[in-house]
């Protein structure tokens, strides 16, 4: 029952990071790939009516964490206390932009959207990827299961560490790269002229960047948590991530040469899940490593909820992400295609 | 002073109760709005008359920014149980989690799947989808509420849950937690209670248009819908929904009804304070005026049913402010029978068909809007404070549950954040909903200058043809 629930949170979170993974992607690259104003419409019009179908995932996540493994949740949130209100205040400019920028027609007001739209997005990839790099790290939980930690201490991985050291900042540099690239792929699927050709060229630098870099974090996390490759060699889950990470790279540079953006978008999407898949797989069975012992750590056998509960969960759980999945065929099939600013903006004045 | 800046569980709470006054203001009127644009989306296919379609476009936009301001404040709410109520997470997350995480599921991901659909989609989905979007959408946001409040009546009222050998709270019969019997009248009462506030925005919007001549035939239809809805609502709240709350109260809590009457002495012929001011040091209501048996007859059916009095109860069990409680209940129940007159005076010059003309009566709608959001603040208030000193009903104490890792000068700081953040979002919210009722429905509707009778205003769309 345990390792189910441990792939169903994990899954809930790759969806969160493929799907709103774009949106920050696009958010980052907003001024780069568009410059006029009506190229920046563009650009929100691609995003706009799906952003919080996308945002919901994360809650999803948050939701069925409480519910399945309720003692991680409460270790995690109070620990990353700061971390994660900026995250949470990252998420609330990041929306609201995205929804009074549209409200009024008029340069200074949507410049300042724009702004507020590109840097919480920066923001939150940056959060998100030091957080990711945390995770794997560990963080320093002591005998009762609590840490509590500063943004930064040495900048060290071992002991008491902070929210940034060097490993997870170069993580949080990665994610960033990955998550523009990964933009930059559904901006070039979804929009025409010169953002769609401007996207292109990015997406181009942004994918060759991200292989080196990978290779790069992949030597990092060996350093920084050499017991990992052994587990991680011994789950034939991080075997199918590493295959579908390779798989997708390939669709994503053959839809590079060949201009299928859509087979490059899947790739990219894969990619990701691929990549995060492996990463929860490395991890298993610890959701929450300890820097300062490792019998500190928080299997996911020690966090979750009573087996009852587990059951319980597990008779509504499928019916209800199978609605999910019901929604989303609805959804992309609505949204299929070039977007059009005339089409799919609010009406403003 | 100094024992409250350093006590991180006052400090958690206040930022509670704070995020989740501010989130309520917003999902409150969605869950009453919802309603109206599905009745105006369904009316409008039905007949084909345009004007419902401009309604539902005009409240679409305020809706969009209900609902994302709604979004966007939500999403602390539920990660404020894991980085401020660790202790509270973890002792009875066990149980709550199933429903929070069922809120999300059934309900956000419905809402949120649809929601871009109703607001940016009219163009891309055609009539009947949009109004299907507007159906899920309205579904959607009363299942959540349907969700959260499971998860509040199990913290009121514990049942369905079991003791694990740690000690912690676990799941135990899923159906009874669900259908909680105080949920299911908690849940009627907040649900009604957010229809009044929305209608009573719809009609104060009638009201605002009528009374400045524009936009008059959107202006009625939202007159008429605001004050019917608002009428039934009203009434609704009150009996049989509010009625039932209070019993459940008096069942379940007696504490919490002694406290909210300010009433110290036990007795039988319990009366309702009409006016009164509870003085706790000296443990009496002073300055009464009191319906003598009333409140032994509404908590327990008959006039000589005997309501405890706090006396009876060890203090550490009495809730930790009860001058707010009485008062925030006393204000909840003024505001709701002043509604219900109000509506029913409004429904009466309906009939008579002098609505439109009644200067004094649109007056009154107009500015009555932000009542209904004060009574159902005031509602929370009752049932929050009431709950002290415990955060699960009876088993486990508020100041049990916070998080032990949080320092009371990291809660302060992101406290400060929020206030800051939401007020910023309150002046964004009110200029462009403002702007959005300045600009008003896009009805290719004109008050012609000649038919100027308040009442009889002619749209020029049926003139049009002929200037």
């Amino acid at each position: 029952m345990i390792p189910i629930w441990y792939a169903v949170v994990s899954f809930m979170l790759i969806a969160y990071v493929v799907l709103d993974g774009r949106n920050f992607g696009a958010g980052m690259l907003h001024w780069l790939v568009a410059k006029t104003p009506e190229e920046r419409r563009q650009v929100i019009a691609a995003i706009g009516p799906l952003w919080s179908w996308h945002e919901v995932w994360l809650v999803g996540f948050g939701g069925i964490l409480v519910a399945v493994f309720p003692r991680l949740m409460a270790s995690a949130f109070s620990g990353y206390y700061l971390a994660l209100f900026l995250i949470l205040w990252g998420l609330i400019l990041r929306g609201i932009s995205i929804e009074v920028g549209g409200h009024i027609n008029d340069r200074q007001w949507q410049g300042f959207w724009d702004f507020v739209f590109v840097c919480s997005n920066l923001l939150l990839a940056t959060l998100f990827g030091a957080a990711a790099g945390n995770l794997a790290r560990g963080v320093p939980l002591d005998a009762q299961g609590n840490f509590s930690m500063p943004f930064f201490t040495d900048f060290t991985v071992h002991g008491q560490v902070g929210l940034l050291d060097w490993y997870t900042i170069s993580v949080a540099v990665f994610t960033v790269v990955l998550l523009a690239a990964h933009g930059a792929t559904y901006l070039t699927l979804k929009t025409e002229g010169p953002v769609h050709d401007r996207s292109r060229q990015y997406m181009r630098y942004l994918w060759a960047a991200v292989v080196p870099l990978l290779l790069l974090i992949s030597f990092e996390s060996w350093v920084v948590r050499p017991d990992l490759p052994a587990r991680a060699a011994a789950n034939p889950v991080w075997w199918l991530g590493v295959l579908v990470v390779l798989g997708s790279a390939i669709t994503v540079f053959s839809g590079l040469s060949a201009r299928r953006e859509m087979r490059a978008f899947i790739g990219s999407n894969f990619l990701l899940a691929g990549l995060l898949a492996a990463g929860g797989a490395a991890l298993y069975p610890v959701m929450l490593h300890s820097t300062l012992a490792p019998e500190n750590s928080l299997t996911a056998q020690a966090v979750a909820a009573s087996p009852r509960a587990l059951a319980l969960a597990s008779m509504w759980w499928p019916v209800a992400f199978m609605l999910a999945i019901a929604y989303f065929v609805f959804i992309s099939r609505r949204y299929v295609g070039k977007v059009s600013v005339q089409r799919d903006s609010q009406g403003f004045y | 002073m100094n024992v409250t800046l350093s006590d991180p569980a006052f400090w958690s709470r206040f930022q509670f109760g704070f995020t989740l006054t501010y989130h309520y203001l917003f999902p409150q009127l969605t869950m009453g709005l919802a309603w109206f644009l599905v009745y105006w989306k369904w009316r409008a296919l039905r007949t084909g008359d345009e004007k419902y379609n401009d309604a539902v476009r005009f409240w679409a936009k305020i809706f969009g920014l209900n609902f994302a301001v709604g979004v966007v404040t939500g999403i602390p709410m539920e990660f404020q149980f894991g980085t401020n109520w660790a202790g509270f997470s973890r002792y009875a997350g066990g149980v709550i989690g199933q429903t929070l995480a069922m809120e999300s599921m059934f309900a956000f991901f419905l809402e949120s799947a649809f929601i871009g659909a109703l607001i940016w989609g009219e163009k891309r989905l055609g009539p009947r989808y949009h109004f299907l979007a507007a159906v899920a959408v309205a579904l959607g946001s009363w299942i959540s509420g349907f969700f959260i409040l499971v998860t509040n009546a199990f913290m009121q009222h514990p049942v369905g849950h079991r003791v694990e050998a740690n000690g912690s709270l676990s799941i135990d019969s899923l159906g009874s937690y669900l259908l909680n019997p105080w949920a299911l009248v908690q849940f009627t009462h907040n649900q009604v209670a957010a229809l009044v506030t929305g209608s009573f925005v719809v009609a104060a919007m009638g009201a605002f248009y009528t009374l400045r001549w524009r936009h008059p035939v959107q202006a009625r239809l939202y007159l008429r819908a605001g004050t019917a809805v608002g009428l039934i609502a009203s009434v609704l709240v009150a009996v049989p929904t509010g009625d039932q709350q209070a019993k459940m109260v008096g069942n379940h809590q007696p504490v919490t009804l002694a406290a909210m009457e300010g009433r110290f002495v036990g007795g039988p012929m319990a009366g309702v304070a009409v006016i009164g001011q509870p003085n706790v040091a000296a443990r009496r209501l002073d300055n009464p005026i009191e319906v003598p048996g009333a409140l032994s007859f509404l908590a327990y059916g008959t006039f000589k049913s005997y309501v405890h009095g706090l006396q009876e109860y060890p203090e550490t069990t009495w809730p930790d402010n009860i001058e707010l409680l009485y008062y925030s209940f006393h204000l909840m129940i003024t505001l709701g029978t002043l509604f219900i007159l109000l509506m029913a005076y409004a429904g009466l010059q309906n009939w008579r068909g002098r609505l439109e003309s009644s200067t004094g009566l649109l007056w009154v709608l107009m500015l009555a809007f932000p009542f209904p959001y004060i009574a159902n603040t005031l509602g929370w208030m009752t049932a929050e404070l009431g709950r002290q000193p415990w955060l699960v009903y009876g088993l486990f104490r508020t100041n049990q549950g916070h998080s032990t890792v949080v320092s009371s000068g990291d809660t302060i700081f992101t406290l400060l954040g929020f206030i800051g953040l939401y007020f910023v979002l309150g002046l964004l919210f009110l200029y462009l909903v403002g702007r959005e009722i300045g600009h008003g429905p896009d009805d290719d509707v004109r008050v012609n200058p000649g038919d100027l009778q308040v009442g009889r205003a002619v749209p020029v769309r049926e003139t049009v043809g002929t200037l």
